[in-house]
């Protein structure tokens, strides 16, 4: 007799399948059509191609450009991710470590930007950027900082008043400067909420649409950019659509299988806080 | 102060990492002296024609080994414009782009050179540059003339007992709507239209067009001058629309231009459905037996003087930036000219791009496909009208008439409504 | 390190720097520009509040917005009921948990334009064909109307952040001290008047924190809805940050856009500023 407690794990173990099946039947309808010629996806939306063939994942592959796309999104994400990672943390450091009114003020302005939502800035600050012609992706990273710094330097700022002043003071004595002191002991320190950083910006920037279309050009376009492709006014064509959409999903997943457990906790600790 | 110096230092790398980025990107800019290749950038929105025209370039580029052309292709309509003015914003303009019509002629007038002077401009069919002059310049070149009406599946028609052709007035046109879809099982039809009701440039512009366009005698420059409009053709317009989506697969709100052409038409299961010349290669790509013998066109109903004319017009213009060199500007308008009246260009234009000429000098029975030919019979009786929907205020077209349009598809607005609406829209944009 | 100490402006100044530049001052800048005929490039005329006044008469704005507050509210009570649901089950001690926290969570990561994209696909073709294969009629035709269209967005939006919402609810419930349930469970307690009695008032703190940040995300969602409905039906489904967006960049009406979006600006900051107060005020309580 199997006991009730195991009876009851076996009903949760195939209840939670089927919900977990039903989570990844877009991914399933997705992916099989893509393999499927126009004319299949007309008659048969939901079984397996009648063949496996990757003509779709080839044409979308060359349409899209997406080596180019692909290099320009890791570009932007990589350069803006590593900017906000250096400025956040020296100026949470900064500002930790100033225990003054003024820095007070400060960090609250950098707080009180996070309730300012990207459409109320969007379009002045379009009309400015392309008066000064930094419509492109060095002035695109300029933007991620300004708008990343705020919650990057909310979370670093936590973290540095975790870390005694007197490892600074210590450090002093020895007559380092700030600048080693804070490399050297304060950053390594860290780490974790870094780590954390990190995965927030990245899973933000990669993803980010509205921003990039109106600041880059077509030849710096960054994948979600690209998608748009498939979706011309005149031409809908679901075979290469989802054959480029699968693509563009593939590195966001191959990322997730290899860093899934500092993602997880890295999104619940940057939203909690 | 060595601790100062490494910080400063450390803050001019970070701002110089900044900026490096923008020195390079603006790096092209000047152009090149004699001697040396010229480059010109191409920024064209036909997706359709795209490998074509690549090919065609390549033909160009080996001929002319001074010269260097590279083509940027956005794909689809809707955010050709918006793509466009990143370009022109971002400093990277291109020599060679694309505008529709008057009112893009208004907002690029300062990027627009004069190409009165090519040799394309001065065989560009009566009425072709309509709406792309401006004080005696020429502003743009015709890519090809377009047209569209109603696109029948001929074998349907042929087993009925019905000629098309006959087919010129609403009440002819209603009869036999009503006699297909009678026997449409037999027929093997899911019903007699496919109305894509979901696009709204198909109601929007090119279904209103053909009720709009006589109101202000065809003409481009009228409309875009015109303070209002009082739909004088209202009642016709309604009765097409009202047609349309009481034979067609439903609900119409659903269907989208793939479903039309490709999965309904294209495979027999409907008979008729309005469109123009230009999803002839789609057709050709899904069945080319049925693309070239199993079609043809006919224009939509029109009560009083305009009976039997099928809206042909020009989609899109070649433009040429001002702000370029000399150079630049000279080998631009030495390609466009090649293009259209070249032997090899010619060739290119109707073979390859399967476009109905714009321009004179070409041999119309080579005009490749049945669609094309349609169209072009129809402008060489001359019965045709303009294409106005270029001129119209900004958006009104779709956001405006062509949602009012679905929302009187749904009961969610009345007729009169729509009409009101769409005046009143019209109107506040156009004081 | 205090004010007069150099490095405290160094290291402060780089982010400080691109937050005015990029927050602050298009802030400012736009907001003066609201109260002119701004076209993007220059202003002519200055037209004090008229641009503010002609809001509360745009039946477009009014119905985005409506429209906005049922997609917000509808949202968040499916995403935190769901929400928390998964979080329960995968807590479960069953061998495939961490499989299913894995799986939920993967929506999240991808970018709301490519899974509009997708869904777009599973609405029209998918559902269409599941429609026909059961003879259920509801199912087709979907994003048609403005029916459809609202759920279609709704379901999109609890599929990729009921995983988020999850894992805030999990990192409470594994909060709750594995003793006191224990305990409860030796003194005769259900596995219902466990989770009631003991595991929900414990993981109240987690519905403020979830609830606020559903309703913010369902009030900036944008990706989503152009790339699932671009606000179609005629304007149907156009969601409030689309409507400022089609107001500056389709229409062109910069000044006029810019005033919506200080009126939205207004009700972002209320809602994030009464999470503020209330998390306070829970503080204080406890």
């Amino acid at each position: 007799m199997i006991s009730k407690k195991r009876q009851s794990k076996i009903i949760l173990t195939i209840a939670s399948t089927i919900i977990a099946l039903i989570w990844l039947s877009p991914f399933y309808l997705m992916i099989v059509n893509a393999f499927k010629s126009k004319f299949e996806i007309f008659s048969n939306v939901l079984s397996l191609p009648s063949e496996w063939k990757f003509d779709n994942f080839v044409q979308a592959f060359i349409d899209l450009d997406f080596l180019n796309a692909l290099t320009n999104s890791f570009i932007v994400t990589f350069l803006s991710v590593l900017i906000i990672i250096v400025f956040s943390s020296m100026a949470a450091y900064a500002l930790a470590r100033n225990k003054s009114k003024l820095s007070g003020v400060f960090f609250l302005v950098f707080v009180a930007a996070m309730l300012i939502p990207f459409q109320s800035v969007m379009i002045p600050l379009i009309s400015i950027f392309g008066r000064i012609d930094l419509l492109n992706t060095s002035g695109l990273i300029f933007m991620y900082l300004g708008f990343g710094s705020s919650l990057s330097i909310f979370l670093y700022h936590g973290a540095v008043k975790g870390i005694p002043v007197s490892l600074d003071e210590a450090a002093m004595i020895d007559g380092a400067s700030r600048w080693r002191i804070f490399w050297t002991i304060i950053f390594p320190m860290l780490k974790p909420i870094t780590v954390t950083v990190m995965i927030l910006n990245v899973i933000w920037i990669w993803n980010d649409y509205l921003l990039p279309s109106l600041v880059l050009s077509q030849k710096s376009a960054t994948i979600p950019l690209r998608m748009f492709f498939f979706f011309g006014q005149y031409t809908k064509q679901w075979h290469l659509a989802l054959a480029g959409l699968t693509l563009a999903i593939i590195p966001v997943i191959v990322l997730y299988f290899f860093a899934q457990k500092h993602i997880i906790e890295g999104v619940a600790e940057g939203a909690i806080k | 102060m060595k601790r100062k110096i490494s910080i400063i230092f450390m803050f001019l790398i970070a701002t110089g990492l900044l900026f490096t980025g923008c020195a390079s990107d603006s790096g092209d800019k000047q152009s090149s002296g004699s001697g040396e290749a010229v480059d010109v950038d191409i920024f064209q929105f036909k997706v359709e024609f795209r490998d074509q025209f690549e090919e065609l370039i390549e033909l160009y580029m080996e001929e002319n080994d001074h010269v260097n052309l590279t083509v940027q292709t956005v794909g689809g309509g809707s955010d050709y414009a918006a793509s466009l003015k990143a370009q022109m914003s971002s400093g990277d303009e291109p020599v060679i782009f694309n505008i529709g019509g008057p009112t893009e002629l208004d907002e690029y007038r300062d990027y627009l050179a004069d190409l009165s002077d090519t040799e394309a401009a001065s065989l560009a069919l009566e009425g072709t540059l309509n709406g792309i002059e401006d004080g005696g310049e020429v502003l743009g070149l015709p890519f090809a003339q377009e047209g569209y009406g109603l696109i029948y599946n001929k074998e349907v028609f042929d087993q009925v007992g019905i000629d098309p052709k006959s087919l010129t007035t609403f009440d002819a046109l209603e009869a036999a709507f009503a006699e297909i879809d009678a026997n449409k099982e037999e027929l093997g039809l899911d019903a007699v239209v496919a109305f894509p009701a979901m696009e709204l440039w198909v109601m929007g512009n090119h279904l209103a067009n053909h009720y709009i366009a006589p109101e202000f005698n065809s003409d481009i420059m009228t409309t875009f001058g015109a303070e209002t409009i009082n739909f004088e053709y209202g009642d016709q317009m309604k009765r097409m629309l009202d047609l349309q989506s009481q034979y067609s697969v439903q609900p119409v709100l659903s269907l989208d231009y793939s479903m039309q052409v490709e999965q309904l038409f294209s495979t027999g299961k409907v008979a008729v459905i309005q469109q123009g010349n230009w999803i002839y290669p789609t057709v050709e790509q899904m069945d080319q037996e049925f693309a070239e013998n199993g079609i043809g066109m006919i224009a939509m109903p029109f009560e009083g003087e305009f009976e039997d004319h099928l809206p042909v017009g020009v989609p899109q213009y070649w433009a040429v930036n001002k702000n370029k060199s000399d150079q630049e500007i000279q080998a631009a308008k030495d390609f466009l000219d090649w293009m259209y009246t070249s032997d090899q260009g010619k060739e290119f234009v109707l073979d390859e791009f399967k476009f109905i000429p714009a321009y004179d000098g070409y041999d119309a029975d080579r005009i490749a496909d049945p669609l094309s030919q349609d169209v072009y019979q129809y402008s060489l009786d001359e019965k045709t009208i303009g294409w106005t929907f270029m001129a119209t205020p900004i958006g009104w077209n779709e956001d405006v008439l062509a949602s009012e349009f679905q929302k009187y598809l749904v009961d969610e607005a009345t007729w009169e409504e729509v009409l009101q609406t769409s005046k009143e829209s019209w109107e506040s944009a156009r004081q | 390190m205090n004010n007069k100490n150099l490095s405290f402006w160094l290291f402060l100044l780089p982010a400080l720097f691109a937050l005015v530049v990029v927050v602050f001052f298009p802030f400012l800048y736009g907001f003066y520009y609201t109260f002119t005929d701004w076209n993007g490039l220059r202003a002519t005329t200055f037209l004090g509040l008229d641009n503010y006044f002609a809001i509360f008469s745009d039946q477009r704005f009014i119905d985005s917005l409506v429209f906005t507050i049922k997609f917000a509210i509808t949202s968040i009570v499916i995403v935190n009921v769901l929400g928390l649901g998964l979080a329960v089950l995968v807590t479960q001690k069953i061998k495939i948990s961490n499989g299913l926290r894995t799986i939920f969570f993967m929506p999240n990561l991808i970018g709301g334009l490519i899974l509009g994209f997708i869904w777009q696909f599973i609405f029209i073709s998918g559902f269409d064909a599941v429609g026909k294969l059961f003879d259920l009629s509801f199912l087709q035709g979907w994003l048609s109307n403005a029916e459809t269209g609202f759920w279609g967005l709704v379901i999109l939006n609890v599929w990729q952040y009921a995983g988020y919402i999850m894992i805030i609810y999990i990192s409470y419930l594994q909060g709750v001290p594995q003793e006191l349930l224990e305990a409860a469970e030796i003194d005769g307690a259900s596995a219902f008047q466990r989770f009631w009695r003991i595991k929900f008032p414990l993981v109240a703190p987690a519905f403020t924190v979830s609830l606020f940040l559903t309703l913010s995300n369902a009030f900036k969602l944008y990706d989503q809805n152009l790339a699932l409905t671009n606000g179609g039906p005629y304007g149907s489904t156009e969601m409030l940050a689309m409507e400022i967006y089609n107001t500056a960049f389709s229409r062109y009406d910069m000044a006029y856009a810019q005033s919506k979006a200080v009126i939205f600006f207004i009700l972002v900051a209320v809602v994030a500023l009464t999470q503020v107060y209330v998390n306070k005020k829970r503080e204080v309580e406890l």
